[in-house]
């Protein structure tokens, strides 16, 4: 179905949902940010009146902001206010409302019949009158609304012939020694004739008195407005005649705030229709009412953080946006978040447990199964709740200019469908991945520790990851719209950005972070996080490849002969000796091992003999100080130098990733099995060479 | 005695991308795919592959053989006036199709009735189709080149076979021209798309209920000698 179509009929489902913590803007309706509230009772007389602008103070800057408030809209009033009336029917400028504008000086044009008008027209409509509008009428009538707003000490005037009259401008204040109030400073130009009103009405026995939260004068408005434009013309997405609007509403999101989806050129230079179709009415024709309800619904979605932007608002580029949403408005679990932050806290609990819990974590057991149970027990909640609505849908948004957006993904699943999908992307490519985490331990500290947990990385790592840093936003969007398939529509991995996490990986000295983070500690750390999003990728990589077919357990497989991984095993055994044995004698040097790590990939069997014959000076340092130790280790090593098969050991051909999963596999069980104290305290600095 | 109307053809029309523009999209200029063709789209393949204004093709079903994928594109789209613009396209990518079409005398031309010869006009296009067709092909727009094949329609594994019903809305159909309708109008046709098993089976354009009046138009003339080349002698040079 076309995102328009069904944007619209998100809308329809959402609009009347009461369970749902917050909706998309009404049609007919649009935000606007408003300077005064006035409150009137239900006769029509003034009662008070208040300024909603706010001052904020950040460092050396003062900002001041208006109240952002739903007000009612007819068509013309989007479009025509830049050169004559326009009226806003309900809320708007005191050049609109007030009668006695000009009468106090104000120097603008009184726009005051226009909209008198408009108000007219709405509370004498005897099928959808409200009585807070016939309310508001009253008291505009009367005229007087600079009066009770000055005399209310809203609106600021001075003394002029015996006159009141508005303040135009303040460097005559200034000169008394008055500061400028708030409400002059959001105003461009100090106009007061700007500022717009907002009402509340009271009246006993109603508890609402504003005008903005009250379904059934939003519902009037709607009504009112549906009689007053007539049926101009074929709506394709309504299928029906409704009116007809050619243009649409801009800023979707925030960073990109005058793109337009549907754009009308005003620029005949533009080719998009000319031919067949000789004006910009004929190409298509989408309602008012369609237009309004499907951008509104967009934006609520986006705004309540169901979209995820990629990449940066930086020298002219503007981020793409993923939306995703669940037709009926319920929650859905985010496609492009990795396990951890999906999880949060129900699973961290699991798979995060107290420090003397985790050293026990045997690394040579299957992790994969409890974790896909628990995944599976998470995914189930969803799966009762988006049963019965509707589909979900994922959108992506981008802008190649400033003006226009376009959509560059669009697909529409079946609730059961999405979740096998989402659930079949974290179990494939689940691997231990590195977080950090800060628990309160009381009197304002936090103790922060890493821990290695179960999930797969989201896109967002995997581009670090392989790209590293670059801050390349088309390079960002374009990763990103390769990898999204991979996780909703099961699609094989593509292999090139594989390999390049895995050579990443093996290169140890690669600077990995930009210059104001790095150095050599968190690098370290860097370059751990990487190797897990490395291993991660391969095991989802080799899963779905048809050729490969191969799934890894999540642990160290003991019985695997294959060379590459005894090969991963050997490094990382070899590396722990040099590294306890340089730990002993207080160095902080890397080991030979890692140094060597990038041409052992290439390499192995001739790097291997450098490496061995690198490890004699520490075998005898351990032997003095940890013989147990070292005992331990050499029987390891011998054990997986027994596994290898006639010639494997001697081939020099480069390895595949798979050594890489072996590599941390063991890396992460010998670290567990013969943890120190030191350990501990040099792997929460991130030292852990 | 057939099951399928006189003068049908069947061939399979594929293409790495393809663009069937959604109208919505098409007046910003940053096109965006829907994920099915529109009956103009394969009318226009059937008009590349022969045509003479004599008849009118009718498509009657369209299968879809491989399994959806978008893939984007940056594109530098030319501007009247001179230079280029920015714009990003959404192509359908590894698209393809298998089609059955007929075609049926255009009755709102009696100056061609002698032209409405049985059997000429079909063994052409025939042999047209075998040899890919007479006119470039292409899927939607022309930035997307497309081939096409003989085939026996049906034949083959599809990738969505096995599913009974897929909805997907209110789409564009497909235009009116002057010519074929016989009204001085151009209008634009809507129908419900829904693809059962895999396979499209368009409405009969009369039978869109839906439609659009865009503005009035008139027909082109075509006049045997001048511009049009009678079937007889169009069938001696091929």
């Amino acid at each position: 179905m076309s995102w328009l179509a069904k944007l619209y009929e998100t809308y329809n489902q959402v609009i009347d949902n009461h369970t749902l913590p917050d909706r998309p803007d009404p049609y007919f309706h649009i935000r606007e940010g408003c300077h005064i509230e006035i409150t009137l009772d239900d006769s029509g007389c003034f009662k008070s009146a208040q300024s909603l602008v706010t001052e904020k103070i950040y460092g050396n800057k003062t900002f001041y902001t208006k109240h952002d408030t739903v007000i009612p809209v007819t068509p013309k009033s989007l479009t025509g206010r830049t050169s004559g009336p326009a009226p806003y029917p309900l809320a708007e400028k005191i050049q609109y409302v007030a009668k006695d504008y000009r009468e106090y000086g104000g120097t603008k044009a009184s726009y005051f019949s226009n909209y008198l008008e408009e108000l007219k027209k709405w509370a004498s409509d005897a099928q959808c009158s409200h009585w807070k509008v016939k309310a508001i009428l009253r008291y505009v009538e009367k005229g007087t609304v600079v009066k009770d707003l000055v005399n209310a000490g809203i609106l600021f005037s001075f003394n002029k012939g015996g006159k009141q009259m508005l303040i135009t401008k303040w460097q005559d204040q200034a000169e008394k020694g008055e500061k400028k109030p708030p409400l002059i400073q959001s105003l461009t130009g100090g106009e007061q004739g700007n500022a717009i009103i907002r009402w509340r009405v009271q009246k006993k026995g109603e508890p609402d008195d504003t005008t903005w939260n009250d379904d059934d004068l939003i519902k009037s408005w709607q009504l009112h407005s549906e009689t007053v434009q007539e049926n101009n013309g074929f709506c394709q997405i309504l299928g029906n005649v409704a009116y007809i609007t050619q243009t649409h509403p801009k800023a979707i999101y925030p960073q990109a705030i005058n793109a337009k989806l549907i754009s009308t050129p005003t620029d005949p230079g533009y080719l998009t229709y000319q031919g067949k179709f000789t004006d910009d009415s004929q190409p298509v024709g989408i309602s008012f009412e369609a237009s309004q309800k499907s951008h509104n619904t967009l934006r609520w979605l986006i705004h309540r953080g169901q979209g995820k932007t990629i990449g940066e608002s930086k020298n002219k580029n503007r981020p793409a946006m993923i939306v995703s949403w669940a037709v009926s408005g319920a929650d859905i679990p985010q496609p492009l978040e990795d396990t951890w932050d999906l999880l949060s806290e129900e699973l961290n609990e699991v798979s995060v447990p107290s420090l003397e819990a985790e050293n026990k974590i045997d690394h040579t057991i299957d992790h994969g199964q409890s974790f896909s149970i628990a995944l599976g027990k998470y995914m189930a909640g969803y799966k009762a709740q988006l049963s019965n609505t509707g589909n979900i849908v994922i959108m992506g948004l981008d802008s190649a200019t400033d003006g226009r957006m376009a959509v560059t993904y669009y697909q529409e699943f079946f609730p059961e469908e999405y979740i096998a999908r989402i659930s079949q992307w974290h179990n494939d490519f689940a691997w231990f991945q590195r977080h950090k985490i800060e628990k309160d331990v009381g009197n304002e500290k936090t103790e922060s520790r890493t821990v290695w947990a179960v999930g797969a990385p989201s896109p967002r790592s995997i581009w670090e990851a392989v790209y590293g840093t670059t801050l390349n936003n088309s390079l960002k969007k374009s990763t990103v719209e390769r990898i999204l398939p991979c996780i909703v529509e099961a699609r094989p991995f593509p292999r090139d950005l594989v390999d390049k996490a895995v050579h990443r990986a093996c290169n140890r000295s690669t600077k990995r972070l930009p210059d104001q983070y790095s150095n050599r500690k968190s690098e370290i750390a860097a370059w751990e996080r990487h190797l897990g999003i490395a291993c991660a990728l391969y095991r989802g990589y080799s899963k779905r490849n048809s050729k490969i077919n191969k799934e890894y357990l999540m642990g160290l497989e003991q019985d695997n002969t294959s060379r590459d991984y005894l090969y991963g095993r050997l490094l990382a055994i070899a590396e722990r000796l040099e590294y306890i044995a340089l730990q002993v004698a207080d160095e902080k040097r890397s080991t030979t091992a890692g140094r060597l790590m990038q041409r052992f990939a290439d390499r192995p069997s001739s790097t291997w003999r450098n490496i061995e014959l690198a490890l004699q000076p520490y075998i005898q340092r351990l032997r003095s100080n940890r013989a147990g130790f070292l005992h331990n280790i050499q029987t390891l090593l011998d054990e997986v130098m027994n596994k290898f098969t006639e010639g494997d050991f001697v081939n020099d051909k480069p390895l595949s990733g798979e050594f890489l999963l072996a590599y941390h596999s063991q890396r992460l069980d010998l670290r567990n099995r013969t943890k120190t104290k030191e350990d501990d305290e040099l792997e929460n600095e991130g030292e852990q060479a | 005695m057939h099951d399928t109307p006189k003068n049908t053809v069947s061939f399979k029309v594929y293409g790495r991308y393809a663009l069937f523009t959604d109208p919505v999209t098409k007046i910003g200029g940053e096109k965006c795919s829907y994920h099915l063709p529109t009956y103009e789209a394969i009318k226009g393949v059937l008009k590349s592959i022969y045509w003479k204004p004599t008849f009118i093709w009718h498509v009657d079903k369209v299968r879809v053989m491989k399994k959806l994928r978008t893939q984007t594109k940056g594109t530098k789209p030319l501007v009247w006036s001179g230079g280029n613009s920015l714009a990003i396209y959404t192509f359908l990518h590894d698209v393809e199709y298998q089609v059955q079409a007929h075609f049926e005398w255009n009755e709102h031309r009696p100056e061609l009735a002698k032209d409405r010869i049985d059997g000429k006009h079909f063994a052409i296009a025939q042999r047209s189709i075998e040899r890919g067709g007479r006119q470039d092909i292409f899927l939607g727009t022309r930035d997307c080149q497309g081939y096409v094949e003989p085939c026996v329609f049906g034949e083959g594994e599809g990738a969505y076979d096995d599913i009974d019903e897929l909805g997907f809305g209110l789409m564009f159909h497909g235009f009116d021209y002057p010519d074929e309708t016989g009204k001085d109008e151009l209008r634009s046709r809507f129908w419900h798309a829904t693809m059962k098993k895999g396979v499209l089976e368009f409405t009969r354009p009369c039978e869109c209920e839906i439609d659009r009046l865009i503005r009035p138009m008139k027909a082109k003339q075509f006049a045997e000698g001048e511009n049009l080349l009678s079937v007889d002698v169009e069938e001696a040079v091929l």
